[in-house]
């Protein structure tokens, strides 16, 4: 069976954050509802400062908190792998916003982040909390599966692009924008990514390049005492300065 | 399955048909897991087309794939196979859509009815048809050159794309009969380091670039991984130099603060502003005296014994020259003190770290020096710019595999019509000849190096020195606001009949008596020749990716139609051009003699790829000498003359350390500015003139999300601006904690900003990352006329502190220079 | 069972049901009226880390005190002690107006509250404590609205279904500790987390619905400390007001253990602890909503004066949900994984949107409380 996970090279990511705003075009999404985001951090004083970054997408959880925690099932995972939110089970009650370690998912019905609000400029028809010009295709919208623009007072997330993903070949190793057989299945965050720090694969196939990245690399899980254990892993630059997690490690 | 064999086979259908670049994706397809309960998806499945276009947000001209169904856009990629962009894009390009459907556009032509103009006066505009407006415009162009004044008509143009809107531009002028049209604005941008390339190589321009093969790149005030042009490229060349290529390249990036580039790289150096060219002197004065230099290139020594001593003068005669010409006597006059002890005082760097860089540099090879405004924006930001590029010919990166080149411009084929054969007797002899220009660019009173003065337009016109204009057009442009100082242009723009084509309100349309909108760029047909990218000549285009969704008018368009409506020959020759699609058909000609390398060799063809491009780049320096490319290597050598007429086109076909070109206006430039005729010539240290009156450099630099600042109505742009303090919907001053702390600032608070030109309001962040004698505001919001959301970003705008200060030789704008106050609001 | 059948009371309206029935219509159509136009953007909720408000903590503070009034009615209704039954009705009555209170916060601040009637039975999701409350809490209902019933149709306290009694007090206890448990289980919240927590929510529960009982019985009689039936008078003098002492001990136990613990160790998300102390408002309940109504309800001569124990109750009810309103909210107050995008802490305050929700619900049961209390012919209790 397919499980679809994530490799981010942090040597290689530059912090531009055009995965954030192809994924904000592709999936439709509201200003402040960064499904995928970059995080800046820093630390030291003049002149010797480090400055570092992170690009961080739903981790899509082998033991998801937020699965575990959602009264309705609406939070569920499917069987390659992907955490989805069914929009038509979801009652806004956000403990899986409180369960996230992560801070992947949002609610956008509160205070807009830019002002004016774009849900009145481009407002929805009560089945949509907003409808700009450029959203994404109807017939590429999946309300069960949350993609797409939301209905009203529902929680949304990173959905790995299930809307392009779910339509690859089966059995395909990886999916490499590069590679013009996989690029139009390729998640848009891996798609644009111009250092091509993003890699995205099968995790139970031994011949995809992601498990491979992780062999080589040396690649990590985040927040390991947590024991969700990540399907996204980070590649550092050789050093493995994350002490695995004994309850997370991968078997063989 | 009915609704499956149905798309199937209409996929199909228009594979067979070839229907342009139609790609028919979506269809209905069962998810795995869950069954489909119909009603999320009740329209059938459609046809989605892929448009090409290039992205509009930055110079770099990133080719890209415009998905649109049902007659939408809804997203953009990459174009796969076009060079510059590869199927890649920076976070600007997949935002182009908002531009499409910015609500806060102009929908049509309009005309001012209110005549009092001011920031709070309402225009009144009222809409107009286009051809009322070509009318008003034709009607004004001939009343002014009838009564002999069509010298004070000027087209001021920013982000010119091709020959088929800024390109037409040159003609217009000579045609109509005035030397301001068109004035670029490259003295706005970066001709700091156009020129001080023209004094030391001979090639007026940016520099193409080799980054695939390089080992070292030593970058002064560029933001590499900010927005360095092509900055898509840039980064996936980043991932291949520091992630997939054996050896890594190994990176020093010298900067005021610390952004991305710096992190990114091996060595950050926090530099004093305006002081790189001491740091390159430095740098130069090391690989001199631990004898680094490139001995293929530069020459060396007689007897090969290296007479480089710090502080101690050399015998010119004892060094054989090859292809640089100065080097000794620069060593004389200026370098042979400029020791890294000294330049670690000038720059407030650590002297082991000056070292430490010069001796990489020096050793790897390829190695490049790069730099731009950063380093040039300043009074002395000529030495600087061409000591920095001093660099490159010591190490002999120039023209060399792994190192820097010039660009090779596309091989279009002839316009309809040639400008010479319609120009009647005023456009040939006219009275408006003996009028400089407005901006006296080649002027010994003003800028007589420079290739544009833009920033001086609006001063110049409102002191009325050397004359006051008549009628302004603005193509890309907006100096109300991107000028410096520009409250200025708020008073120069009061009796000046001004026409703006910008498809957005903004601060100088503002001001406008007419806008004759323009096409957003995913509506126009256009070409746009490559920003110097990797040498070999490359050109794409702009298909439209929907009918215009206004009753606008691509600017080409607009130009070649108020031709038609100049009396004379002139008009004849803009029915000859027709209208741009003409021009790009006549332009794309030229492909048919000269195939692209993907087989583009008609309009249709070059439409439906995107791009034509013809590699390789023509020229190769290898260990000091220099080949042509035969059709299979760079084989066929060079000689002397062949270099200086194609490579390095000075006046001793050297590079030229001792500039020929800053040595011929030797009397002009120590009259205006006071320079030593001993020195003037080489690369020196100068210190830099702050002006301003305050106690802190002032550093407007360009952001990831904004570059060339046309996305600033974007909401997604406004949430993600500053990532490194969290700028979540404005812009942040960034200051050093210890300078805010004396200052009785802290985290987060209103501070104003003081220059003797004016004074803002902006809110601050503590910054360890900011020289304690900086602050950091990025030029990109305070809008007062703009679109809703931009206008909705709190904060002031750099630009009304930033005293108009210009290099005398280059004319390059000093925008990081201002010294200001800055105190708790 | 003689004893047990009294003459059917009639409905009689009170001024306090008029008053509180009044105030909660303009309430809740002033509340009803910003929801509607400003939707969700009426809270100050957002999506860097408090994503629970006000609402939610008065929806808790509201449950909880009602499992604690029905804890409290299960000693002479489930555990047979008969000298608490003349508490019985009104702790009864006490919580199902509670409830209703706080459940309809509940379901003014979640976005799609009945879709929960039907997706949480239907999708069963056992690991979720969440499930499991929204199970407990409606079958809590039902049985809260037939004991309430049974009170108004006269019922004695010893003559009520023991079953149902019993099935009352399980599902008190569950609900309490499985309200504990949705903060508790977090693990990547070191503010929240540990198995303590729920037994620190029973003793608040506990101790929350006993203060609510004083303060209402003096309030239904008016504040006329001599209406109030000598029998009932003698419990809250005395067992009744001890067991608010010892609760108030235990509370305060807990309070200081985990504060001690939290501000001791450097652990990551502990943090949040300094700056908890260093806010007037912790003080505040700790002293005011707790050491002084401890030793109120702790010394006797203290704890028969009337007046000092509804001081004590309405300084343990605030206290009380100030100190469930800081549980909350600083738990929330570290943004999870949002780099520089958000300040740390957070900060949050609630809107005026947000203060109606608790308003409405506040009068809500007060109407709830009114009218049930408006079948008493005599008030024998």
């Amino acid at each position: 069976m397919t499980k679809w996970g994530m490799v981010i090279d942090l040597d290689k990511c530059t912090g531009c954050q055009a995965c954030t705003t192809a994924c904000a075009m592709e999936n439709s999404r509201l200003p402040g509802e960064s499904w995928q985001d970059v995080l800046f951090y820093h630390e030291g004083t003049y002149p010797n400062v480090k400055l570092s970054w992170l690009p961080r997408p739903c981790m899509q959880c082998e033991n998801p908190s937020c699965v575990a925690v959602c009264p309705t099932k609406a939070t569920w995972k499917t069987e390659d792998g992907v955490v989805l939110v069914d929009w038509d089970k979801c009652i806004g009650c956000k403990y899986c916003m409180i369960a996230c370690p992560y801070g992947v998912r949002f609610y956008m019905d509160e205070k807009p982040v830019v002002q004016p609000d774009l849900r009145e400029v481009f407002p929805g028809d009560g089945n949509r909390i907003w409808n700009p010009p450029y959203k994404m295709p109807d017939h590429l919208e999946d309300r069960k599966r949350g993609i797409g623009v939301q209905p009203p007072g529902v929680v949304s997330k990173c959905t790995f692009c299930y809307h392009k993903i779910s339509k690859a070949p089966k059995g395909v190793a990886d999916l490499d924008e590069d590679n013009p057989e996989t690029r139009e299945y390729t998640p848009a965050c891996v798609r644009v990514c111009p250092p091509k720090a993003r890699y995205f694969g099968d995790l139970d196939n031994p011949d995809s390049k992601v498990n491979q990245l992780i062999a080589d690399k040396r690649g990590v899980r985040l927040k390991e005492e947590t024991g969700n254990k990540p399907q996204v892993y980070y590649l550092s630059g050789g050093g493995a300065p994350v002490v695995p997690g004994e309850r997370s490690q991968r078997t063989s | 399955m009915e609704q499956v064999t149905a798309s199937t086979s209409r996929r199909r259908f228009l594979q067979a048909t070839g229907a342009g670049s139609a790609l028919a994706l979506g269809g209905q397809t069962l998810l795995p897991g869950r069954e489909s309960d119909g009603t999320a998806r009740a329209q059938p499945a459609a046809a989605t087309k892929i448009v090409k276009n290039i992205c509009h947000q930055c110079p770099a001209r990133c080719g890209i794939d415009v998905y649109v169904t049902n007659g939408r856009v809804h997203a953009i990629y990459g174009t796969p196979d076009h060079p510059i962009s590869n199927g890649k894009l920076c976070p600007k390009g997949p935002l182009g859509i908002y531009v499409l459907y910015d609500p806060d556009r102009w929908k049509g032509p309009m005309k001012r009815t209110n005549p009092k103009k001011g920031r709070n006066e309402d225009p009144k505009f009222v809409p107009i048809s286009w051809d009322e407006a070509l009318k008003t415009v034709a009607d004004r162009l001939n009343a002014l050159r009838e009564k002999g004044e069509s010298h004070r008509f000027a087209i001021l143009y920013g982000r010119g794309w091709g020959a088929s809107c800024a390109g037409l531009l040159g003609d217009f002028g000579k045609l109509y009969g005035s030397p301001n049209v068109p004035i670029g604005h490259s003295s706005m941008c970066s001709d700091g380091s156009i020129i001080a390339k023209k004094a030391t190589d001979g090639n007026g321009g940016y520099n193409a670039h080799d980054y695939h093969h390089t080992n070292y790149i030593l970058m002064f005030g560029c933001g590499f991984l900010d927005a360095f042009r092509p900055y898509n490229n840039n980064m996936q060349v980043w991932g291949y130099i520091r992630g997939e290529k054996s050896p890594k390249t190994r990176v020093t990036a010298v900067d005021v603060h610390v952004n991305t580039t710096l992190a990114a790289a091996d060595r950050g150096l926090l530099i004093k502003p305006g002081t790189d060219g001491a740091l390159a002197l430095a740098i130069a004065h090391v690989i001199l005296t631990e004898g680094l230099w490139e001995r293929s290139f530069v020459g060396d020594f007689v007897d090969g014994v290296n007479r480089f001593k710090s502080g101690q003068t050399v015998d010119p005669a004892s060094f054989q020259e090859k292809w640089v010409k100065g080097l000794v006597e620069w060593w004389n006059v200026e370098l042979k003190d400029r020791t890294p002890a000294w330049a670690a005082k000038v720059t407030t760097l650590r002297e082991r770290d000056i070292l430490a860089t010069a001796r990489e540099f020096g050793s790897t090879r390829p190695a490049m020096a790069i730099m731009e405004r950063g380093a040039h924006a300043h009074s002395n930001g000529i030495y600087n710019a061409m000591a920095i590029h001093t660099l490159n010919a010591l190490v002999g990166s120039l023209f060399a595999e792994g190192g820097m080149m010039y660009q090779m411009s596309p091989l279009y084929g002839a316009l309809p019509a040639k400008a010479e054969d319609y120009m009647d007797e005023w456009a040939k002899n006219g009275t408006w000849k003996q009028y400089p220009r407005i901006d006296l660019k080649g002027h010994p009173d003003g800028y007589l190096l420079a290739n544009n003065m833009m920033q001086e337009v609006g001063p110049n016109h409102l002191a009325g020195k050397p004359y006051k204009l008549d009628t302004i057009l603005f193509y890309q442009t907006n100096p109300i606001w991107t000028a410096p100082n520009g409250q200025v242009w708020e008073q120069a723009l009061q009796d000046v009949f001004v026409i703006d084509t910008s498809p957005f309100p903004s601060e100088t349309g503002h001001f406008a008596d007419l806008i004759l909108p323009d096409h957003t760029y995913l509506e126009r047909l256009q070409d746009a020749p490559t920003y110097p990218f990797e040498g070999y000549p490359l050109t794409q285009i702009r298909v439209p990716a929907v009918k215009p969704l206004y009753d606008t008018k691509y600017f080409g368009d607009t130009l070649i139609e108020i031709g038609k409506r100049i009396k004379g020959p002139m008009g004849e020759y803009y029915k000859k051009l027709e209208s741009s699609e003409n021009v790009l058909r006549h332009l794309a000609k030229g492909f048919e003699k000269n195939p692209g390398d993907n087989g583009v060799d008609s309009f249709e063809k070059w439409v439906e790829k995107g791009v034509w491009y013809k590699k390789p780049y023509l020229w190769r320096q290898i260990r000091g000498e220099f080949f042509e490319w035969d059709g299979k290597g760079y084989n066929k050598p060079m000689t002397a003359e062949e270099v200086k007429a194609k490579l390095l086109k000075t006046p001793s076909g050297k590079f030229e350390i001792r500039s020929g070109l800053l040595e011929a206006n030797a009397e002009w430039i120590a009259a205006k500015t006071g320079r030593d005729k001993t020195k003037l010539m080489f690369p020196i240290w100068e210190e830099p003139k702050h002006p301003g009156g305050g106690d802190l450099y002032l550093v407007t630099p360009k952001q990831a999300l904004h570059a060339e600042g046309r996305g600033h109505n974007i909401p997604m742009v406004i949430a993600h601006f500053q990532p490194v303090v969290g700028g979540r919907g404005e812009a942040f001053v960034e200051i050093h904690p210890e300078t805010a702390r004396q200052r009785g600032i802290k985290d987060r608070d209103w501070v104003r900003i003081r220059s003797s030109v004016g004074e803002i309001r902006v809110r601050c962040r503590l910054f360890e990352g900011t020289r304690p004698d900086t602050i950091v505001l990025p030029m990109e919001w305070g809008h007062w006329r703009a679109g809703r959301w931009s206008m909705a970003v709190p904060g002031g705008h750099s630009g009304e502190c930033t005293v108009n200060q210009s290099d005398r030789i280059t004319g390059q704008c000093n925008y990081y220079t201002t010294k200001v106050t800055v105190e708790r609001a | 069972m003689a004893t047990a059948a009294l003459a059917r009371p009639a409905f009689k309206p009170s001024p306090y049901l008029v008053g509180a029935g009044a105030l909660f219509v303009v309430a809740f159509v002033y509340a009803m009226y910003l929801k509607l136009t400003l939707g969700h953007a009426g809270f100050n909720t957002t999506n860097y880390g408090v994503f629970w408000g006000l609402p939610i903590v008065a929806y808790d503070y509201f449950l909880l005190t009602s499992t604690g009034l029905t804890l409290l009615a299960s000693l002479p209704l489930t555990l047979g002690l008969r000298q608490f039954d003349p508490i019985a009705k009104r702790c009864i009555w006490l919580a199902l107006a509670a409830l209703v209170g706080g459940v309809a916060i509940l379901f003014m601040e979640l976005a799609h509250p009945f879709r929960a009637l039907w997706a949480a039975p239907l999708n069963f999701q056992t690991a979720s404590p969440l499930f499991w409350k929204i199970l407990c809490v409606g079958a809590y209902t039902i049985v809260l609205v037939l004991l309430a019933l049974t009170f108004a149709r006269g019922t004695a306290p010893a003559a009520v279904p023991k079953p149902l009694a019993l099935l009352a007090t399980v599902l008190a206890l569950a609900i309490t500790l499985i309200a504990g448990s949705v903060y508790s289980m977090m693990i990547f919240r070191p503010f929240w987390y540990g198995g303590e927590l729920p037994v620190a929510f029973l003793i608040e529960s506990f101790m929350g619905g006993i203060v609510f009982f004083v303060f209402f019985t003096y309030l239904i009689h008016g504040f006329s400390v001599d209406s109030v039936p000598q029998s009932t008078r003698e419990l809250l003098a005395g067992s009744v007001g001890t067991f608010v002492a010892a609760a108030i001990f235990l509370h305060i136990l807990f309070a200081v253990v985990r504060t001690v613990a939290g501000l001791w160790s450097y652990g990551e998300g502990l943090q949040v602890w300094r700056y908890t102390v260093d806010q007037p408002l912790y003080w505040a309940a700790l002293i005011g909503g707790g050491i002084v109504p401890l030793v109120i309800f702790a010394l006797p001569a203290l704890r028969a004066q009337p007046w000092l124990q509804i001081l004590g109750a309405v300084l343990v009810a605030l206290g009380l949900l100030a100190s469930r309103y800081e549980f909350v909210i600083n738990g929330q107050l570290l943004p999870p994984f949002k780099g520089s995008w958000a300040p740390s802490p957070l900060s949050y305050e609630p809107s005026q949107l947000e203060w109606m929700l608790l308003i409405v619900g506040v009068l809500l049961a007060n109407t709830v409380y009114a009218a049930l209390e408006s079948w008493s012919s005599t008030k024998e209790s």
